[in-house]
């Protein structure tokens, strides 16, 4: 997956708003961003300030109420599938880990997998290695609450990682994690971003983790405020 | 891990819940294979009483409902006798008494004359078989005598009042049979004072061709007005006892698979209500639409199904407990066929998808940010 299409940026954001109860709630006002391939980026803001929002559309989780977002040059509203979009391009890291409790931490890793054409033993595997390289290969056939905080994320990140996306997603990864075990998931990112080129996406309030990326985005009210 | 681990786990983290579901649409099953199996063998014990004597045709008067309602001439079986064509005919007159101190009801009499085919049949166990100039005599089939607690050369009162001597006890392999009375014909007009009456006249016809069969019926027919002529199968099945048992089985299936998919659902929309960040997050990590349903529809049809194996073995025990007890046991065999057992796994097959499909629907539509947002 090199050279992208169109244009050639990565990602990129278009005037978008999103509009809430009629346009009277304006949760995104006219926001648009460029990330190259590659890129470590930080989106900075108070809560409320659309940051959340705006990592939903650019995941496609959420449709903008004006404006576009097109991946690799392509809109995504123009997409057959963003379901695909989603499985394939994307891994998606929440501040809730969002863990399957009925499953084991290797099971869990799997579960993205069943949209793309895997055996059963090339799931199984393709887990361990993940695992493996999140630092949790003996702790795979644990449930989530079996294991502390740090570990679901840790599992939550090899899970991001199953079909082997091009773009990683964070919410507040670290938002529910202490200083120390935030800083063992910054170095995962960062791992990330400097072993195997990933573009990342990260929202967070601290200030000091946001320093760690590349490029730092603020917003407030909607609106993207400064570009650091 | 396969997907089938995902339905399990979903499945076995409320265990009380998927039994509690599991039990529903067992009883429900258990009902369907139970009823249905009850009145698929009442009636194949019925025709298999016809069908080994051979029996092609049975003649009837026309427009009743009832079968044993029928009344014909008794005449009429030396007219048809000498038809061409016709092998054998015997007149039967079919009578329904009950024995109220020993709470048997709806035990079948049957009248012969003593040289009907359909003794040849009959295999005497003890005593012997009615004789010429028999007066007040019966025979019981084993089931009956065992559940009368008669033998013989004991007397029983088939019209109270009027005790008839046992001269034998008679075995034939039919449990209907088994379970009923058999008296000289004549014996039996004079005690239900319906003299030289019958019920109807089985015919065995030398050409069994669809055609000659056809052919034959046509002529008896044409014997006497108010007279209908059937094919043993036909006469089975259009028999008013036979269409209630049928409809009862299917009004009770249909009862089973609402009650059953109502329950499922229920059981479903919950499931989904409650996981519904789960699936949202499913969503979320790509899954399509079409998987999250899938998931949903897999664990209501595993559950469906698992009623089906637990209402199977409950049917089964039912019947052969009810083949056991002596007023019930006289109708009901205890078998139960493979068909009936499909049509049970069948319904819970369907009781899962319907009831799974609603909610699967609305796991679907879920939004993934939405369901995020639900913590």
């Amino acid at each position: 997956m090199n050279s992208p299409a169109g244009d050639g940026v990565f990602l990129r954001a278009e005037g978008v708003s999103k509009l809430y109860r009629d346009g009277r709630v304006e949760a995104l006002v006219d926001v648009s961003l460029q990330v190259a391939r590659g890129e470590y980026l930080a989106v900075m803001g108070p809560s409320g300030s659309g940051k959340s929002t705006l990592l939903n559309i650019l995941g496609a989780l959420d449709r903008p109420t004006r404006g576009e977002v097109y991946f690799q040059g392509q809109a995504l509203g123009a997409m057959k599938s963003l379901d695909r979009y989603r499985a394939e391009k994307l891994g998606f890291v929440f501040q809730s880990f969002h863990l399957l409790p009925t499953l084991t931490a290797i099971q869990n890793v799997q579960v993205p997998m069943f949209e793309i054409r895997l055996s059963a033993r090339q799931r199984a595997q393709r887990a361990a290695e993940l695992l493996e390289w999140v630092g949790m290969g003996h702790r795979s056939g644990h449930v989530p609450a079996e294991l502390s905080v740090g570990e679901r994320q840790r599992v939550a990140i090899a899970r991001a990682l199953a079909n082997r996306p091009s773009l990683l997603l964070a919410d507040e990864p670290t938002g529910n994690l202490d200083t120390k075990t935030a800083a063992g998931i910054f170095d995962l990112f960062e791992r990330l971003h400097a072993e195997q080129g990933m573009t990342i996406i990260l929202v967070t309030h601290d200030p000091n983790l946001a320093a760690r990326a590349q490029r730092i985005v603020r917003m407030q009210d909607g609106r993207m405020v400064r570009e650091a | 891990m396969r997907f089938a681990t995902l339905i399990l786990a979903n499945l076995r983290r409320r265990p009380m819940r998927s039994a509690l579901t599991v039990s529903g649409v067992a009883v429900a099953v258990m009902a369907v294979v139970a009823l249905v199996g009850i009145a698929r063998s009442f009636e194949n014990t019925l025709l298999a009483i016809y069908q080994s004597r051979g029996v092609d045709l049975v003649v009837v008067r026309a427009g009743g409902v009832q079968r044993l309602g029928s009344v014909l001439d008794e005449k009429l079986a030396d007219r048809v006798r000498q038809l061409p064509g016709v092998a054998r005919v015997s007149p039967a007159l079919a009578e329904v008494v009950s024995f109220e101190k020993l709470d048997l009801f709806g035990v079948l009499v049957r009248g012969l004359p003593l040289d009907s085919f359909i003794l040849d049949d009959v295999a005497v166990v003890a005593g012997r078989r009615l004789a010429p100039g028999d007066k007040r005599a019966v025979m019981l089939g084993t089931v009956i005598a065992k559940n009368l607690g008669a033998g013989v050369g004991q007397t029983i009162e088939v019209v109270p009042g009027k005790p008839c001597e046992v001269v034998g006890l008679f075995q034939s392999h039919n449990l209907f049979e088994d379970g009923s009375i058999i008296m000289p014909l004549d014996e039996l007009q004079d005690l239900m004072d319906r003299k030289g009456e019958v019920t109807a006249l089985m015919v065995i016809a030398d050409d069994k061709t669809k055609a000659g069969l056809d052919a034959l019926g046509a002529q008896i027919a044409s014997l006497a007005p108010q007279t209908e002529v059937l094919r043993t199968r036909d006469y089975i099945e259009t028999a008013i006892e036979v269409r209630l048992a049928r409809a009862v089985a299917w009004l009770t299936s249909t009862i089973a698979l609402m009650v059953g998919t109502i329950g499922m659902i229920n059981t479903m929309l919950t499931a989904v209500f409650e996981r519904t960040r789960e699936l949202a997050i499913l969503r979320a990590i790509g899954w399509r639409k079409w998987r999250v349903m899938k998931l949903i529809l897999w664990e209501s049809i595993v559950l469906g199904l698992g009623g089906a194996v637990a209402g199977t073995l409950l049917a089964i025990v039912i019947t052969q407990a009810l083949s056991r007890l002596p007023q019930a046991g006289r109708l009901v065999s205890g078998e139960i066929s493979w068909g009936v057992i499909l049509q049970g796994f069948l319904i819970a097959t369907l009781v899962g998808l319907m009831g799974g499909l609603f909610p699967a629907l609305r796991a679907a539509r879920l939004v993934p940010t939405e369901g995020l947002r639900h913590e």
